[in-house]
């Protein structure tokens, strides 16, 4: 088995954080999505990642910082949005140009999962796809994903529609797949149809009888696309604690919800509530809620509630 | 912007100037085309060119030479007018101080007169010369537009109709739109790519038609490359042209008022 995780989003959705670094390079609870998901990745699987040329060094020193022997980075030639491979096309092209021969476990690089990825492998049935499902319990949200509905064996996909108008069911398909060698020509015939549409492989193969199972799991899962789900994410790993990176300080502050703070930051005479602050932040004499600062920001005098801040914001109140 | 600072020299220098020529004219439309011994011209036109600089200091204190000031407007008209009835004060107490005599009353109405309309039709004319010199390209303040909204499409046509020196040169979004450009300017794609679209057109200006939610970015992206950042009332939703900038206990705030008569001009 090979592990295939798709990376090569632009992330605009995300502006400013993703002004300098790529969405899976997000640090969340301390450290990247991507690393969260690559360390759950049981030793001995190879693992491809496949990004933009644009963020090609930030995955280079990510890669060298992680020190795990497994891990390529596979740079797709494209500089914009709209030049894209598709994420489907980058891994139709990878399947080609590697010679891909084996089961492919399909990660996206953005998305934090709760749950083992040794149970979901050990639930693999030999040459039966298998993709995990959670329920998110609310059928509005469940257009923005790929919709699973079970056979009566509760495990058997019977049907699978990409972001439908009108969701059938609140089960969703989380970007966590394995799709089988023998699906790869498939995959690689649709791919050309239809480049950007993951989740449609499995309406493929469904169409060709091709048995899919499904893998449900009740732990936490985000797809972390926008700052809702940024801060949704950090709130369910770090829960109501305060996570202190090296080098920061906190004094004459208090917190509620989760807090985190990033390499040498310093916290004077603040409140701060579900708030992460990236490294070198200075924040005093302020009120902060729901908020997450970039690198370097600088606020002091000023109480925000709901912001973004790019990186080396400075906002001093002059009194 | 040397472009502008250079402009912006010749403007106050050629308006000492004709301040001075206009208080000359009005001499010999008065006085007739001799030199009186009476009024001695050379007294005369020495308290007018000691009167000149204080008025274009003064006209300078109603932002009268802003870069986004229009100077054809009834208000310009205004500050002019003020500035010049400021400057034919100064010359009469100069020249009374200088040589302890007064003159003609209708030589001081001629000599306000003249200098108000000269001023005015001059500033009309050396606008319409900057505006030309500052946008042939490259734009002396390349402008990045930030939002689609009718707003932001109003704008970029006022712009170019008038020719304004803040010429529109790019177009972002910050949740995309399948516009390609907006009367002629690109539309460039969404705020991802805000820092490379302000170091390859040189951005000097944003102006900011909506995205409330990144305000806090986009002026600390100002900030960083020493951009003006504009923002537009609508923005805030406030769209009916009715907003003042004022001074809140020295603290600069917005107000929108209830409608009013005239009146309320004067006692707000």
């Amino acid at each position: 088995m090979h592990a295939f995780i798709l990376a090569g989003g632009f992330a605009t959705r995300l502006w400013p954080l993703t002004e300098s670094r790529p969405k899976p390079l997000l640090p969340v609870a301390g450290k990247p999505i991507l690393t969260h998901l690559v360390e759950k990745i049981p030793k001995g699987i190879p693992i491809t990642v496949s990004t933009n040329a644009v963020f090609a060094d930030a995955f280079h020193e990510w890669q060298s910082a992680t020190r795990n022997e497994q891990l390529a980075i596979l740079i797709e030639d494209t500089r914009a949005d709209d030049h894209k491979l598709g994420a489907l096309g980058a891994v139709a092209q990878w399947i080609t140009d590697a010679k891909i021969d084996e089961d492919v476990l399909l990660l996206t690089g953005d998305n934090y999962i709760g749950f083992s990825l040794s149970s979901f492998i050990e639930n693999y049935n030999e040459g039966i796809s298998l993709l995990a499902a959670h329920d998110i319990a609310d059928l509005e949200r469940a257009k923005q994903f790929g919709t699973v509905i079970l056979d009566i064996d509760g495990r058997s996909v019977s049907a699978f529609e990409e972001k439908p108008h009108n969701p059938k069911s609140t089960l969703v398909s989380t970007g966590c797949s394995i799709l089988p060698r023998s699906t790869l020509p498939i995959l690689q015939e649709y791919a050309k149809r239809c480049p950007d549409n993951v989740g449609g492989i499995f309406e493929e193969l469904l169409q060709k009888n091709i048995r899919v199972e499904a893998f449900i799991f009740r732990e936490p899962w985000f797809d972390i696309g926008s700052f809702d789900a940024y801060l949704a994410a950090t709130k369910a790993i770090v829960g109501n604690n305060v996570m202190t990176g090296e080098g920061s300080y906190m004094e004459g502050s208090s917190v509620l919800g989760s807090v985190v703070m990033g390499k040498n930051c310093t916290v004077h005479n603040a409140t701060l509530e579900n708030v992460v602050l990236f490294d070198n932040c200075t924040i005093a004499n302020c009120d902060l809620s729901d908020c997450i600062c970039d690198d370097g920001c600088h606020i002091n005098g000023t109480d925000l509630r709901g912001k973004m801040l790019r990186k080396a914001t400075i906002l001093v109140q002059r009194s | 912007m040397s472009r502008y600072r250079l402009l912006l020299a010749l403007w106050l220098l050629s308006d000492l100037l004709v301040f001075t020529a206009c208080y000359a004219v009005a001499y010999f439309l008065r006085v007739g085309p001799i030199l009186s011994t009476d009024v001695s011209f050379g007294k005369y036109i020495l308290c007018s060119a000691l009167a000149a600089p204080v008025t274009i200091a003064v006209l300078g204190t109603t932002r009268t030479f802003a870069l986004a000031r229009s100077q054809a407007t009834l208000r310009n008209a205004a500050y002019i007018a003020y500035s010049c009835l400021v400057g034919t004060a100064l010359f009469t107490l100069g020249y009374y101080f200088l040589f302890e005599s007064f003159f003609s009353r209708l030589l001081l109405a001629y000599a306000f007169v003249l200098s108000a309309l000269g001023l005015l039709a001059w500033h009309v004319l050396f606008q319409w010369i900057l505006r030309a010199v500052l946008r042939r390209d490259p734009p002396a303040f390349p402008t990045l537009i930030v939002g689609v909204t009718r707003e932001s499409r109003a704008l970029v046509a006022t712009l170019n109709a008038s020719r304004n020196p803040l010429k529109p040169v790019a177009i972002l979004d910050g949740r995309g739109v399948s516009d390609k450009d907006i009367a002629g300017v690109p539309v460039l794609g969404k705020l991802n790519k805000l820092e490379e679209v302000l170091a390859k057109k040189n951005i000097s200006h944003l102006i900011q038609c909506s995205d409330m939610e990144q305000s806090l970015n986009l002026l600390s992206a100002c900030r960083n490359h020493g951009i003006t950042y504009i923002v537009l009332p609508s923005v805030f939703g406030i769209v009916e042209r009715d907003e003042t900038v004022e001074s809140l206990e020295g603290i600069p705030v917005t107000v929108v008022r209830p409608k009013g008569g005239w009146l309320g001009w004067f006692v707000r």
